[in-house]
């Protein structure tokens, strides 16, 4: 029988590129002729020859009808509209938003204009926003309608769309996706598509197996309100990857091993950030699933580093810095980066330090914007050998003069979840490489190192706790588990995942009667746990109690109805009870189900032997 | 009343936009009939005099545009603003966009609920009068006629993409409620954050 367990992480979603030039159908648009040097005084700056290449290349891809940009920008009229504004937010960068600086480790899809091409829009207005030669105007790209990977396998539609009020702070909204799928199924590429992309600031989904997410909505349907939320997920789910959306996000295609796995029941759930625009907005976000039939063989994972219990930042404190170290335990390839904060985040920086000494910068943002953020993709893999130390490194406004603080006037600003309250989040995507199996699974390595670090780092830290004894119980260090569920039962006394955690694992120390009531607990604060019933049931059979455990393993059957263990396991319990006729009808069902279930192969002709 | 010399210019951080640098008086004190003439039109396409129907109140003229998101944004405060001042102030839209026309405004007022009259003003001549730079941005106008303020609504946005989680000064408010009694206002000139009405020129 398996003992499931669970690791509690901070949700996650998936890696999607956030290329803009990819839309461009292939025809490379190539820079302005003048975008190295300012265009000589002589001939003055046109649209048609040297800012329509530009505008063209780096905002037309938003800024057209149906897109995030408020305007379209693909005539001359059009550009010339907002020239001083085009001006205006390209000298600052705030357009197009790219917030990282420079550096040596490229990222995919970079959207950061050239200083070059900054200046001659400058030298353009300046000059009176010249239309120039007609024949000087390329033509306009060929930009893909409609689901840019073509028509999805599979296209989820939100029934109830969410009515945005017009005024008001900005909304965070949750979206419950039902997958209306058979059997376990793969994906290789998810693009998100959230409704009016002019609200939609960003957009993550993330995988919820459970349906836990369902119980906080009023009524079936209609989501939920919530900047960060939590989701169980079963180890390393959803199969560490960072589904992500903001505008200009163009949706990528997996490299092969690594899909995404949907099973049935699962539920994706997309959190959304959104900005009331002056008027009602109907927000009805739709997602579309393609799928592969190549399940995943490559184990990549997310780190998430983080350091919030060193967010108690002082009112009018400026320069709030909060840093992380993290070593690795095994030599990874670094595929991309998520960091995340609130409103005080001010600059963010994550580095590498080799263990030959080489330091790397991961990422610089100096002017980190909540509303920007975005998942960045290494243009190549970064290599990080065993021993590399990750730092990162944030630095907090929480004066008067930062213009986005929540509070006004400043307020003492702690870690939570809240728009208001703070992060110092970082997520990697890694994946291991060159490891030695013998050690165990590389990303278990990984968590076990980080559950580690994270509960030296605050032992008041619950998840810290459990997913150290989720990972030590799993190589089988049980003693060593107990003590960490101990831990973080005394954090969370009534926490239904780690009531069911330390059930399991007294279970697999073959002390079922000690198991039994903290997975009562569990079910007395989750009552349809499936994991809880299914343990329990489990724990009963090994005190011959077979009648609770039917019980028990019905319970988890009415939350599972497909799940062959619990249906066998079913049957295995009425056939020690005697009730042979219906143990039978229960293994058959299991081994429809799961035909490779040998075991119940083996109690089923067990069965028939003694009945006959 | 704030002699129009005093009015204050801000320096400007932008080396790429052209400093207007005096305020011709002139300009700023209307006659009754002084700008309907020069061009604003209402929906229908007649020319418009905001101050006719004024019926002595005092006049808030609010510049917007349909694509200007941050003007956009505006749109419940402006209501909320000219619900709030009915008796006193007599509030208008004004569209400084001339290919903007009656029936894409018309539009426009019915999907943001807007209950304020619209003007046209394609030859900019409430703009320049207004001295008017970004939408959106608001002109007060005492019931005698004279400009006492013209700038940002308030604080909400400190620059494109950076808006406060709420506005922390109330400038169009204290303009009215200081020009309705007389009074000079304060800060008679604070540059709005939007869409540059220069462009459209």
């Amino acid at each position: 029988m398996i003992l499931r367990l669970r690791i509690l992480a901070w949700p996650l979603a998936v890696l999607a590129g956030l290329a803009m030039a990819a839309t461009l159908s292939g025809r490379q648009v190539a820079g302005p002729a003048s975008s190295a040097q300012p265009a000589p005084q002589i001939s003055p700056v046109t649209f048609n020859r040297d800012i329509a290449p530009i505008i063209y290349h780096s905002c037309a891809s938003c800024h057209r009808p149906g897109e995030a940009g408020p305007f379209s920008l693909l005539t001359y009229s059009d550009v010339k509209k907002h020239a001083r504004q085009i001006a205006e937010v390209t000298q600052a960068r705030t357009m197009p938003p790219w917030l990282p600086e420079p550096q040596e480790l490229k990222f995919a899809d970079e959207m950061r204009l050239p200083d070059a091409q900054i200046a001659l829009i400058q030298k353009w207005v300046e000059q009176g926003a010249v239309e120039g030669n007609p024949a000087d105007l390329a033509p306009l790209p060929k930009f893909t309608e409609g689901w840019r990977l073509g028509e999805p396998d599979l296209i989820l539609k939100v029934e109830k769309p969410l009515v945005l009020p017009p005024q008001g702070t900005d909304t965070y909204w949750n979206f419950i996706f039902h997958v209306p799928i058979e059997k376990t199924s793969w994906v290789k590429a998810v693009e998100i598509r959230p409704g009016d992309k002019r609200y939609v600031h960003h957009a993550n989904i993330l995988v919820d197996r459970e349906g836990l997410t369902r119980r906080r909505e009023s009524e079936p349907g209609a989501g939920f309100g919530g900047m960060e939320i939590r989701i169980e997920s079963e180890v390393f789910d959803p199969d560490s990857h960072l589904l992500f959306w903001k505008p200009g996000t163009v949706p990528y295609v997996e490299p092969e091993g690594m899909a995404l796995r949907l099973d049935k029941g699962t539920d994706l759930v997309l959190n959304t950030h959104l900005q009331p625009s002056g008027k009602p907005e109907i927000i009805q976000p739709s997602i579309g699933l393609y799928f592969t039939p190549h399940p995943a063989t490559k184990l990549p994972m997310l780190l998430q580093l983080e350091n919030d219990v060193k967010l108690d930042i002082p009112p009018g404190q400026k320069n709030f810095v909060v840093t992380d170290e993290f070593t690795l335990p095994v030599s990874v390839a670094l595929l991309a980066i998520y960091p995340h904060a609130h409103y005080l985040g001010k600059d963010i920086q994550a580095f590498a330090t080799l263990p030959d000494g080489t330091r790397r910068t991961l990422i610089h943002i100096p002017g980190w914007n909540l509303n920007w953020q975005a998942v960045y993709r290494y243009e190549e893999p970064v290599s990080l050998p065993q021993g590399t130390v990750v730092s990162l490194r944030y630095v907090y406004d929480n004066s008067e003069e930062n213009a986005l603080n929540p509070n006004h006037p400043p307020a003492r600003v702690r870690g939570g979840n809240r728009s208001s309250d703070e992060m110092c989040h970082l997520w990697l995507q890694v994946l291991p490489v060159d490891y030695d199996i013998a050690r165990g699974d590389p990303r278990m390595v990984l968590q076990e190192a980080l559950a580690r670090h994270n509960v030296g780092k605050n032992p008041g830290d619950f998840e810290a706790h459990y997913n150290l004894a989720a990972m030590l119980q799993a190589r089988g260090k049980l003693d060593d588990a107990l003590g960490e569920y101990t831990a973080a039962l005394r954090l969370r006394p009534d926490d239904a995942t780690a009531n069911n955690g330390m059930g399991a694992a007294l279970l697999a120390a073959e002390q079922p009667d000690k198991a039994t009531p903290y997975l009562l607990a569990a079910l007395k604060s989750r009552p349809d746990y499936f994991d809880a019933h299914y343990n329990l049931g489990y724990a009963l059979i090994s005190q011959n109690d077979f009648e609770g455990a039917a019980m028990q393993f019905r319970l988890a059957l009415q939350v599972h109805p497909e799940d062959a263990k619990a249906e066998a396991n079913l049957g295995s319990a009425l056939a020690e009870m005697g009730r042979f006729a219906e143990a039978k009808t229960h293994l058959e069902r299991a081994l429809q189900i799961d035909p490779s279930l040998s075991w119940a192969r083996d109690n089923l002709e067990e069965l028939n032997h003694r009945r006959n | 009343m704030v002699p129009q010399g005093a009015l204050r210019r801000r320096p400007r951080s932008s080396p790429s936009l052209t400093l207007r640098l005096c305020v011709p008086v002139l300009l700023c004190i209307l006659g009754v009939t002084g700008y309907a003439q020069r061009g604003a039109e209402d929906l229908e396409g007649r020319q418009a005099d905001p101050r006719a129907v004024a019926g002595g109140k005092i006049v808030a003229l609010v510049f917007v545009r349909t694509d200007c998101p941050i003007s956009n944004r505006y749109a419940p405060t402006i209501q909320r603003l000219s619900a709030q001042y009915a008796d006193k102030a007599q509030f208008w839209l004004v569209f400084p966009d001339k290919d903007e026309t009656p029936a894409s405004i018309k539009k426009y007022l019915r999907d943001y609920g807007y209950k304020l009259p619209a003007l046209r003003d394609p030859r900019h001549a409430l703009v320049k009068l207004s001295l008017a730079h970004v939408t959106p941005e608001v002109a007060v106008f005492s019931a005698g006629g004279q400009l006492t303020y013209h700038g940002r609504i308030d604080n909400w946005y400190e620059s494109f993409g950076h808006a406060r989680p709420a506005p922390t000064t109330h400038d169009l408010d204290d303009a009215l409620r200081a020009t309705l009694v007389g009074k000079a206002v304060a800060q008679n000139d604070v540059r709005g954050v939007g869409c540059y009405i220069s462009d459209l020129e």
